[in-house]
């Protein structure tokens, strides 16, 4: 372990500095220009070139993996820069499509899958707990805010904690019989959950049915209502900008609380749990704690999701939150790489934006995005972004 | 035996079959695959539309209503093509995953019965759409000490009590059998013993397949129609009945189903609207089974895992 990191550091230090920088520069502007042109893309033709740039990329990557290797080192180095220029990136981002409400639109979508699967990725990816629910967990956030909200007048912000409360109790109920069963077992589990959550739903009257709920306010923060359009330099930024930075801001958290955790104690017993409970059990963790904690953090980030897309759409049914919503997510985790952070993020942006930019293939498009995933576990079984040993000492 | 109760109890062992039938394949299959093999719902109603299919292409030819003849044909082809169908699957897919973590092949079967799935809508001549799957038997049947009782019934149980006495004739009578059972005990032992194991795990496809097929047929009946999407529900039934009785037994599958299908007709019984219910109720079953029985009821206390 201390040998490879040593050979990193020096590796790195033999290279001059401005190649690093131009890397990381060039590296995020690229990969932000091209994840615009994906959203704008509406020529068939252009999606499919983006796609073979992006498979020949990974391709690449798994040929030649000292290439991956630089680039880790790069962001190593500059990781001050590396961060500060992906916030300016995000925050310019909606300027350069203000034009295109529906690249936008995908965008947020796009930001609040990569929240669900953050928090997926806590129990599939570091714990290696199969949960078929979190779309439950989304669901019960979206609909605990949109109903205090519209029968209680509750403003988002108050709507928020909330729904994450409720979600997580939901979340402790469910990790109860996680304690004993395991694998398949513990997988039907969670589907049976996220069944009767579904059920209850469309069968409620006062959750509105299979109709659903509709007319949740939009959001107002210091007198500015969510529903109007941001006005700055005498720029108009369409509504939907507002929920875009909402979001973002949301996949930071949910980036920055992934990050702290893995690094902490408990990430490590969710790893340790994942390689083997039973010895993890021998050497006194508490196994039945950490996996119950799991369940408890995957609902209360799926929650601030939910709660976010509820009053974005300010419509929500039960239809939006079915098993299949589960296991796109849960595909989205593995399709990313399992505990690999951006792997996860990759794969949220991949799985969301690749149904809606097969809509040239019209009716064939699901049929499509189910030979795409089963084509990716086959030809990079590890996930896009494999997960990484734990390295000590050469970061932070 | 008043009438009612007689109805309900022919209706309760109806639906228990036709969840065994399916339920009993997933656990075969994850008994020698180590796998769920998670399209295995999407599989078994694929039948229905196989057998419409052909019993279709048959009218055109003789044009007229749906004689019992072409539907009998219909359905034994459709059970057979059924059964390759599972084979062609692995044979494509899902033996690429032999060796790759559980959860891989899980999410992969997941996106198979996806594929499957949109395959049917597309290929099927206006398969999104319900289509009118036509009653294998409409007319009721006089039974000594019973009365009149739907001829459905009695046909869905007596095909299924043949279908399993069929499977474990295979499974402790039969070379194949044997074989199978060595591959689910111990894979690398039976390979040791000259048992090739991909065309056990191919034999396994097809045997689960068919028998998910005739399932898959009665679901349909029983409903009266069939959906491209009725796979979603007969899976995660099936599934959950060989889960709850515990993965890779047999009769752990069926005294699943059986549960299920009790719980099912009593809350459509006895409680006003609860059809729309029936599958919360089925699934807390399920959960406090679990709780109290981790691994299932049969899970751990049958040696002999198939």
């Amino acid at each position: 372990m201390s040998m490879a990191s040593n050979t990193a550091s020096t590796a790195v230090s033999r290279r001059p500095a401005a190649v690093d920088l131009v890397t990381v520069a060039g590296l995020e502007l690229g990969a932000a220009a091209f994840l615009r042109q994906f959203l704008v893309a509406e020529d068939w033709r252009v999606i499919v070139a983006i796609l073979a740039v992006m498979g020949a990329g990974f391709g690449l990557l798994q040929w030649r993996p000292q290439i991956e290797q630089r680039i880790i080192d790069s962001f190593a180095r500059y990781r001050v820069f590396a961060i500060v220029l992906g916030v300016a990136i995000a925050i310019a981002a909606p300027v350069t499509m203000a034009d295109n409400s529906y690249a936008l639109h995908l965008l947020i979508l796009a930001l609040l899958y990569a929240v669900l699967a953050l928090a997926l990725n806590f129990q599939l990816g570091s714990a290696n707990i199969p949960n078929f629910a979190t779309g439950a967990s989304y669901g019960i956030g979206a609909y605990a805010s949109a109903l205090v909200a519209i029968h209680f007048g509750v403003s988002f912000w108050l709507a928020l904690p909330f729904a994450a409360f409720v979600a997580t109790v939901f979340g402790f109920l469910l990790g109860i019989p996680s304690m004993r069963t395991r694998e398949s077992y513990l997988a039907l589990v969670t589907i049976a959950f996220g069944v009767v959550i579904h059920q209850l739903l469309n069968n409620f009257e006062w959750t509105g049915g299979p109709n659903g709920l509709v007319g949740i306010p939009a959001p107002t923060l210091f007198g500015h209502s969510f529903a109007s359009p941001i006005e700055i330099f005498g720029l108009s930024l369409p509504s939907q900008v507002n929920f875009y930075y909402l979001s973002a801001l949301l996949v930071v958290v949910a980036i920055v609380s992934a990050h702290r955790l893995h690094a902490s104690r408990v990430g490590l017993a969710w790893n340790a749990l994942r390689a083997d409970e039973l010895a993890a059990r021998c050497q006194g963790i508490n196994v039945t704690w950490y996996k119950v904690l799991a369940f408890a953090v995957d609902a209360f980030l799926a929650a601030f999701a939910g709660t976010i897309y509820a009053f974005y759409v300010s419509f929500i049914s039960p239809d939006n939150f079915t098993f299949l919503v589960s296991v796109t997510i849960m595909t989205m985790v593995i399709v990313g790489g399992m505990d690999n952070i951006l792997g996860v993020i990759v794969g949220a942006f991949l799985l969301t934006l690749l149904p809606e930019k097969l809509r040239v293939f019209s009716d064939y498009r699901i049929l499509f995005f189910g030979v795409v995933v089963i084509l990716f576990l086959i030809i990079r079984p590890q996930g896009l972004f494999p997960q990484r040993l734990r390295r000590y000492g050469s970061e932070a | 035996m008043s009438g009612i109760l007689v109805q309900q109890l022919l209706n309760w062992l109806t639906l228990g079959c036709i969840y065994a039938l399916i339920a009993v394949g997933f656990s075969l299959l994850f008994g020698v695959l180590k796998v769920i093999h998670f399209s295995h719902g999407d599989v078994a109603l694929v039948a229905p539309f196989f057998a419409l299919a052909i019993v279709q292409a048959m009218i055109s030819s003789a044009a007229g209503t749906i004689d019992p003849a072409s539907l009998i044909i219909g359905c034994v082809v459709a059970i057979m093509l059924t059964g390759l169908l599972g084979v062609l699957l692995d044979w494509l897919v899902i033996r690429r995953f032999r060796y790759a973590p559980p959860m891989m092949a899980l999410v992969a079967t997941v996106a198979l019965g996806t594929v499957l799935r949109e395959a049917v809508r597309h290929l099927f001549p206006n398969g999104s759409n319900p289509h009118a799957f036509p009653h294998l038997a409409t007319s009721r049947i006089a039974l000594p000490g019973l009365g009149e009782v739907p001829t459905f019934s009695v046909l869905v149980i007596v095909a299924s009590v043949l279908a399993v006495a069929l499977l474990f004739f295979i499974l402790h009578r039969t070379t194949l059998g044997v074989r199978i059972r060595a591959v689910s005990q111990d894979l690398e032992a039976a390979r040791l013993m000259a048992i090739d194991p991909s065309r056990i795990f191919w034999a396994t496809f097809f045997i689960a397949s068919a028998i998910g097929a005739v399932g898959g047929l009665f679901f349909a009946s029983y409903a009266g129609v069939v959906r491209f999407d009725f796979g979603i529900q007969a899976g995660l039934i099936g599934f959950s009945a060989a889960v709850v009785g515990g993965l890779g037994s047999m009769v752990g599958a069926i005294i699943g189903s059986l549960l299920i299908a009790g719980l099912d007709t009593i809350v459509q019984a006895t409680i006003p609207d609860g059809t729309s219910y029936r599958l919360v109720f089925a699934f807390l079953l399920v959960i406090l089974v679990l709780v109290f029985k981790p691994s299932g009821l049969l899970g751990r206390v049958i040696v002999e895992k198939v």
